[in-house]
């Protein structure tokens, strides 16, 4: 065995050349599958995240009643007391940030000009809103006793020309389904880099929401920010009551896991065309080799080499090639990922709302990936070089002497 | 010349078997390239497409002067649309052309108001190829003699609480810029799985949105449903020349983000085909090299025989090219013979993923296109590929002694 590996390292290194270049298409190959990966699942990873940090928290604890589409203002679907159970779950230890959340739905009014909007009534000194916060481009943020302040984002201000300071009227769906329209001042432009949306939501202090709306002392939900997503389930365990229900980050992001599974369903075709084009290359370069090295298959032959090892010896040959061509994959693929999951580059929007991408993607890889992928380099390289070593196992001594398969 | 080419042809067949090996990979190589870039083209039609369609049509015509103000979807009738309509629908990538008119509004009932985007299309034109009309879950979709009704999506359903058959208010503005009131009923009601999407749009017939806007027999836009993404620049020159009075844009003028997002999906798309070329590029090289490399001895023969080293190149650069030329070919139609059948037959993904459950935008079936987007680069790359490796050692041969070369083992 070691007498055979000793042969196979002296074969590859007589031919170097042949050797590099060889393990260089492999580990190209590699290095692309990687790349691949680490976009689609940052791509899909950050979009998760972006959704969770913006839209729906990892939790959140809703009246059984309430129906997200219809963003219902009755108060039997409401959660009564939001900021006694905001506190109660803040105060569990892996809870990062508890805090309630009116949603109302109404129509921001300029001129001859109207959006649709998404009202959040937010309490504004939460740490929640950090990601808004962060975002204020122009302006401020609201302050905890506005009355009649809001902060919308660039797209909406954009397509209305309003600035900080203007005063458009909001229209505000109601509890009793009135309508109430009131004059309100931008207090800031936000813009979390999201197109789907900063478009249409609009936000307002919790007070003022439930003012507006007549929804008392309500809120449509508790949006929790856990410290580290894992500890969902145990959150939930701790939190199960008769009268509310806990949605998680899973559930309330259904869509995005979905696209997830479709993503990576069609992305193993894609690896699979490079996985046969590299598979191309190197079972084409291994047969070339084979009848380049007839003569030589003819003297191992002629002095007592059985042909189970010269098969062997080719295959050790082959794997060498896989190991080293893994390896140079590894280190160009790593690169590539590394220089992408610093730089990132620009997506924009998908223009489909209910899933949030962020402007940019950037690529990550998870060391799964990268093993399951390796592996897959390998098992390629070694079913493709059967077919050669088989051939070169095949030749007769005397003919391969002769150089008999050139034909 | 015509004595290198006949002597590159029978050389090249000479070593049967090496060319062989040869053709296998470039053109293995260049059909599965073929392949990938036909399926990126029908991923890109299965994810947008259908959106596409849904938030307006491939193409749209406006009257003169529309685009200045589109953000405010101004109320311009379109002067007489007979003759571009007939164009339009005589171009055979066109699926639909229906004449529209485009507005904002508001809906109002017992559970609030809500901003609306308004769209009076001709339900005979649209029930086959509009998706709207092909998800509905209640009711049924809009038929030309409807009056007074809409049809609405479940998002704006539910949020509304309306059922069919129930009324709300549909204020609008009227093209003199006065508001008009009207009580619609609900006649239909669309999922496409999308509650933020099924809240933008409400569908009402063309005729009706006329009596509503004051706006007599003329629409204010004609959409345009294409087979598939990628068709419209062409759609659009063929039309500009009858299009006086007509302003021409495609969804990439009013879908700014999805064209950003399909753009930079394309760019990373092709920054991985690139990559795909290296790959096939070395080894086709590696497999070139390796062959002229076995070859040192024969070059010695020609150098003995009195060939010059630039003729000898000449030589071997002809056989590189017509391999290149001849695995292109081969390549070339083993791609278009796979791309076909897929085209025809399409992959469905949806049996991996529950995804269609959810929304009618993204389709889980996969149709590849002929894979030709790229086909030129492509080709060019293998070919000059193939010439390098094969002229690379000749030379490095013929440069030496024949003496040498002749010894070459």
């Amino acid at each position: 065995m070691l007498q055979i590996i000793k042969l196979a390292w002296r074969d590859l290194n007589r031919n170097r050349r042949r050797s590099f270049f060889s393990a260089l298409a492999l580990g190209m190959g590699l290095a692309l599958l990687l790349l691949m990966a680490g976009v689609i699942e940052s791509e899909i990873r950050s979009s998760m995240d972006t959704s969770i940090r913006l839209q729906s928290g990892h939790l959140q604890i809703r009246a059984v009643s309430y129906n997200e589409n219809r963003a219902s203002l009755a108060w039997e679907d409401l959660v009564e007391g939001p900021a006694g159970i905001a506190a109660q779950v803040g105060a569990l230890p892996p809870v990062s940030a508890a805090t309630p959340r009116l949603f109302a739905s109404g129509i921001v009014a300029s001129g001859d000009t109207s959006a649709a909007a998404r009202i959040i009534g937010v309490d504004p000194a939460s740490a929640a809103n950090d990601p808004y916060r962060a975002g204020i481009l122009s302006g401020q943020w609201l302050t905890a006793d506005d009355r009649d302040g809001i902060v919308i984002g660039k797209p909406m201000a954009d397509k209305l020309g309003l600035k900080a300071g203007d005063k458009p009227n909001v229209l505000v769906n109601t509890a009793n389904g009135d309508v109430d329209t009131q004059a309100f001042v931008i207090r800031g432009i936000y813009s979390t880099r999201t197109p789907g949306f900063d478009n249409g939501t609009v936000f307002m202090s919790l007070a003022k929401a439930q003012a507006i709306t007549r929804a008392g002392d309500h809120a449509s939900a508790i949006f929790v920010l856990l410290k580290d997503r894992d500890q969902t389930g145990a959150v939930v365990a701790a939190l199960q009551t008769r009268q509310y229900t806990v949605l998680t980050w899973d559930r309330m992001n259904a869509l995005l896991s979905d696209t997830e599974e479709l993503a990576n369903s069609y992305m193993i075709l894609l690896y699979l065309i490079i996985l046969a084009i590299t598979a191309t290359v190197i079972v084409n370069t291994l047969v070339m080799a084979v009848f380049e090295r007839t003569r030589e298959i003819g003297i191992l032959s002629a002095l007592g080499m059985r042909s189970g090892r010269i098969m062997a010896m080719f295959f050790a040959e082959s794997a060498m090639l896989a190991l080293g061509g893994i390896l140079i994959g590894l280190i160009i693929g790593g690169a590539m990922v590394a220089y992408f999951g610093s730089v990132g580059y620009y997506i924009g929007d998908f223009g489909v709302t209910g899933m949030l991408f962020s402007e940019r993607i950037y690529a990550t890889l998870t060391l799964k990936d990268a093993v399951n992928l390796s592996l897959a380099a390998l098992v390629v390289t070694l079913v493709a070089s059967l077919y050669p070593a088989s051939l070169a196992a095949r030749l007769e001594p005397v003919e391969a002497l002769r150089g008999g398969w050139q034909a | 010349m015509t004595l290198y080419l006949k002597l590159a042809w029978r050389n090249i067949w000479r070593h049967r078997r090496r060319t062989f090996i040869i053709l296998i990979s470039i053109s293995m190589v260049m059909g599965l390239m073929m392949l990938y870039d036909g399926l990126i083209a029908g991923f890109e039609q299965a994810i947008y497409g259908n959106a596409i369609k849904v938030l307006g049509g491939n193409v749209q015509i406006h009257a003169a002067g529309y685009e200045a103000q589109a953000k405010q979807l101004p109320l311009l009738p379109l002067p007489d649309d007979t003759a571009i309509l007939k164009a339009a629908r005589a171009r055979p990538e066109v699926l639909a052309a229906s004449r529209r008119i485009n507005t904002g509004g508001m809906a109002t009932s017992r559970e609030g108001a809500f901003a609306v985007g308004i769209v009076g299309l001709e339900p005979e034109v649209e029930g086959a190829v509009n998706t709207v009309a092909q998800r509905v879950t209640a009711g049924r979709f809009l038929s030309a003699a409807d009056r007074d009704t809409a049809f609405i999506g479940k998002g704006l359903a539910d949020a509304m609480s309306l059922a069919v058959g129930d009324r709300f208010t549909l204020v609008g503005r009227a093209a003199h810029e006065q508001m008009r009131q009207r009580t619609m009923t609900v006649g239909g009601i669309y999922d496409i799985g999308l509650a933020d999407l099924e809240k933008r749009t409400i569908y009402v017939s063309l005729a009706e949105a006329q009596d509503l806007y004051g706006l007599g027999g003329s629409a204010t836009e004609i959409a345009i449903t294409l087979q598939r993404i990628g068709q419209e620049p062409a759609l659009m020159a063929a039309l500009r020349p009858i299009a006086a009075g007509f302003e021409l844009s495609s969804w990439e003028t009013s879908l700014p983000e999805m064209r950003a997002a399909i753009r930079s999906k394309g760019a990373a798309m092709d920054i991985f085909g690139v990559i795909m070329m290296i790959v096939a590029g070395i080894g086709i090289f590696n497999l070139l090299m390796m062959a002229v490399y076995e070859r040192t001895r024969e070059i010695g023969v020609l150098g003995a025989l009195g060939l010059k080293p630039g003729q000898i190149s000449l030589l071997f650069l002809l056989e590189g090219a017509m391999l290149g030329v001849v695995g292109l070919a081969v390549g070339i139609a083993f791609g278009l013979l796979i791309n076909t059948l897929l085209g025809q037959v399409g992959i469905d993904y949806s049996k991996f993923a529950s995804m269609t459950e959810y929304t009618a935008l993204i389709s889980g079936k996969i149709y590849s296109t002929l894979g030709v987007e790229n086909l030129l680069q492509r080709g060019i790359v293998v070919l000059i590929v193939a010439i390098i490796a094969a002229v690379y050692p000749a030379r490095e041969a013929a440069r030496n002694e024949p003496a040498k070369s002749l010894h070459f083992v």
